[in-house]
């Protein structure tokens, strides 16, 4: 397994380090998400909060990856920057070696589409479709139409075992099912990163951990890097990688 | 893409029919007053449209088919002799009192004309025929007006400045918005239910320096009639006979039928040369002349057009409403429709998809239910309530304009949306 390179900068020490760390980089090409010295301050009239105060972080692709800290550490914030949701205030973020920072919002959006699949807490399903119409919607916009799109819709859920379930709406599902249905969603058009938002928050014990044995055979079997934030510990036997983020800085955690 | 739009519509039907209402109350409101300006317009020149004349000759001070100075019948022979006329008709246009058998009184719009002639014939005569009204003091009138006439049928009698009115016949669709009832006679009778009460006397005198005879028709009174009593007596003696028209008799157009290929403008100057004080007009430049008097110089149809906009005004708020709380309500999907890489066009194109469904599902039964409405009015009332092919599809494309103009607000709300709305739970 490639370890993967933490970067933790240190709140005094940012600016120096910034310049020594980025020396030891290797090219991002190679990497599926390097961040460089990623800041983000919020306003709100005079007052002003710095939520990432400079993240070096690089994940190999294969990896699973997992993002832990408190509420309010800023794992929100790094996650909307790393999937290109939020232009941070400062440095730079590469995914599969193409520098998300600097694109336009119409090819960001594009990027994102052909790129990167989705898997959220609440798992923001759209009520009024049914199940297999949710996955064909994250196809549409894959620019994939039609026939080959339900024909899609149907594989991806029967690999997750909802084939049954397809015309179901997300109100007659169970947590588990609409879970499955988020993450068949985010599957749809073979995404290399998969971003998920404390995927096993909503589920019980038994369906979190299906959950959590689908994420690791989308990494082992399928190739996708997987970055995750989640409090659930049970994840943790499963990720090759664990960081911690508080008061927006990084730090390694060993997983032995 | 599977329809998020049609799909979020349908799924809370209370606000869906709340939406629907607002709309429907918009497109009907634009369409009815609309279909009344309209209605309002063809029907104020529903009488030229009668005519088959070429030409219309008139006072040069006439303003509106209703509204002129008359003309004496000896201009009526001078026609009949300029080149290029092939017949010349008379037509009378007065608005005398009508009384009916229980004493009310009221205006009508008398129109007395030919019924042996060729030019002027009322429309869609539906009961009786023209021929009656070649008996004395016959009259035929709109069936909608019957009502307001207070006649029952045929033969029923009511009175025009005193006189008898019998009536002989009736008509279907001869009703104006704005003017009192059309009663049609023949020229004898109009001039005799005109001329009630009065006698006229021609004053003729040689111009002084000239070779020129000016001479002057002067009405006066030749016996009281008293037109505030309730009820006609049923002893009154009989009328006389209406006396044809006489060179000194005064009617208000003179409508003439041109020789075959003969050039219209050319005529009317020959005829306005002929005839001093007069002017002539074309059927066309009558039927403008009159609607463009009634669309211009009222206020009917700026007070329709403003009808029409505040419809347009509340359907605007309403589908405003109902799509911003709407889109309020699924801002997460949006949310997560935008983290997923739809392009805005897409989210655009989802927010103008749902009011694309709220015009045409709001456009629908209103059309149908201003048809039933237009259907209505026009058989019980006799109100001409005009929906042509151009205006519903005008107002087909106003209320889509309507509806997509009103998703600005909701646009605005989704543009606005914090990205990371998607991770919170």
């Amino acid at each position: 397994m490639t370890p993967a390179k933490i970067n933790c900068a240190e709140k005094a020490t940012i600016p120096s380090q910034v310049g020594s760390s980025s020396t030891k980089l290797v090219n991002p090409k190679t990497k599926a998400i390097t961040c460089r010295g990623v800041k983000m301050v919020f306003t709100s009239g005079v007052e002003r909060f710095q939520a990432l105060k400079g993240i070096y972080l690089e994940v190999q692709k294969g990896d699973i990856h997992l993002l832990m800290g408190p509420s309010g550490s800023g794992k929100t914030t790094l996650m909307s920057i790393l999937a290109g949701i939020l232009t941070p205030t400062a440095g730079r973020v590469y995914l599969l070696g193409e520098e998300i920072t600097s694109m336009s919002r119409s090819k960001l959006a594009r990027f994102r589409a052909q790129n990167i699949g989705f898997i959220f807490q609440g798992f923001n399903l759209f009520p009024a479709l049914t199940a297999a119409e949710n996955v064909e919607v994250a196809l549409n916009i894959k620019g994939i139409w039609g026939r080959s799109a339900r024909k899609q819709a149907q594989l991806l859920l029967e690999q997750v075992g909802l084939g049954d379930k397809a015309m179901s709406l997300p109100r007659d599902l169970s947590g588990g099912e609409k879970q499955r249905v988020a993450i068949a969603r985010a599957l749809s058009g073979n995404p290399k990163l998969i971003m998920a938002d404390e995927p096993t928050a909503a589920l019980d014990s038994q369906k979190g951990h299906a959950v959590i044995e689908l994420l690791r055979f989308l990494a082992k079997e399928k190739g996708c890097t997987v970055l995750m934030v989640t409090h659930d510990p049970r994840i943790k036997d499963v990720a090759d990688r664990v960081v911690y983020i508080e008061d927006g800085l990084l730090h390694l955690e060993s997983k032995e | 893409m599977a329809s998020i739009a049609r799909k979020n519509l349908f799924e809370d039907i209370p606000r869906f029919l709340v939406a629907q209402a607002g709309i429907m109350f918009a497109v009907s409101l634009v369409t009815i007053q609309t279909g009344i300006f309209d209605g309002f317009t063809r029907t104020s020149t529903t009488l030229i449209n009668s005519s088959q004349a070429d030409i219309w000759v008139s006072s040069d001070t006439m303003v509106h088919l209703g509204l002129t100075l008359p003309i004496p019948v000896s201009q009526l022979s001078q026609t009949q002799q300029v080149a290029g006329v092939e017949r010349a008709e008379g037509l009378i246009f007065k608005t005398p009192l009508w009384r009916d058998s229980g004493g009310n009184i009221m205006s009508v719009v008398l129109i007395g004309f030919d019924p042996q002639g060729q030019l002027f014939t009322p429309t869609n005569i539906t009961q009786g025929s023209m021929k009656a009204l070649s008996e004395p003091y016959t009259i035929i009138v709109d069936q909608t007006d019957l009502h307001t006439l207070n006649l029952q049928q045929t033969g029923d009698v009511g009175e025009i400045a005193s006189l008898p009115a019998r009536l002989v016949g009736l008509t279907k669709g001869n009703h104006s918005i704005i003017a009192n009832p059309f009663v049609f006679t023949s020229l004898e009778s109009a001039n005799a239910y005109g001329n009630s009460g009065l006698t006229s006397n021609l004053d003729c005198k040689l111009q002084k320096g000239s070779d020129g005879i000016k001479c002057t028709t002067t009405y006066s009174k030749s016996a009281p009639t008293d037109i505030t009593t309730t009820a006609p007596t049923s002893v009154k003696p009989a009328p006389p006979v209406p006396k044809h028209l006489t060179g000194n008799d005064l009617i208000t157009y003179i409508l003439v039928r041109a020789k075959p290929s003969e050039d219209l403008q050319t005529l009317k100057h020959q005829i306005e040369a002929a005839l001093p004080s007069t002017r002539a007009y074309t059927q066309a430049e009558m039927i403008e002349k009159t609607q463009t008097y009634w669309q211009q110089r009222t206020g009917i149809g700026f007070i329709l057009g403003l009808g029409a906009a505040v419809g347009v005004i509340v359907g605007i708020v309403i589908v405003s409403q109902i799509l911003y709380s709407s889109v309020s309500s699924h801002l997460k999907e949006f949310g997560t429709l935008k983290a997923m890489g739809a392009s805005d066009w897409v989210i655009y194109g989802v927010i103008w998809e749902q009011a694309l469904w709220m015009a045409v599902l709001g456009y629908l039964p209103s059309m149908v239910l201003c048809l039933g409405l237009a259907a209505w009015t026009s058989a019980t009332q006799g109100i001409l309530i005009l929906i042509t092919p151009t205006t519903a599809i005008a107002v087909f494309g106003l209320t889509v304009l309507m509806c997509v103009g009103s998703s600005i607000f909701a646009i605005q709300r989704v543009i606005r949306v914090d990205p990371a709305i998607v991770f919170k739970a």
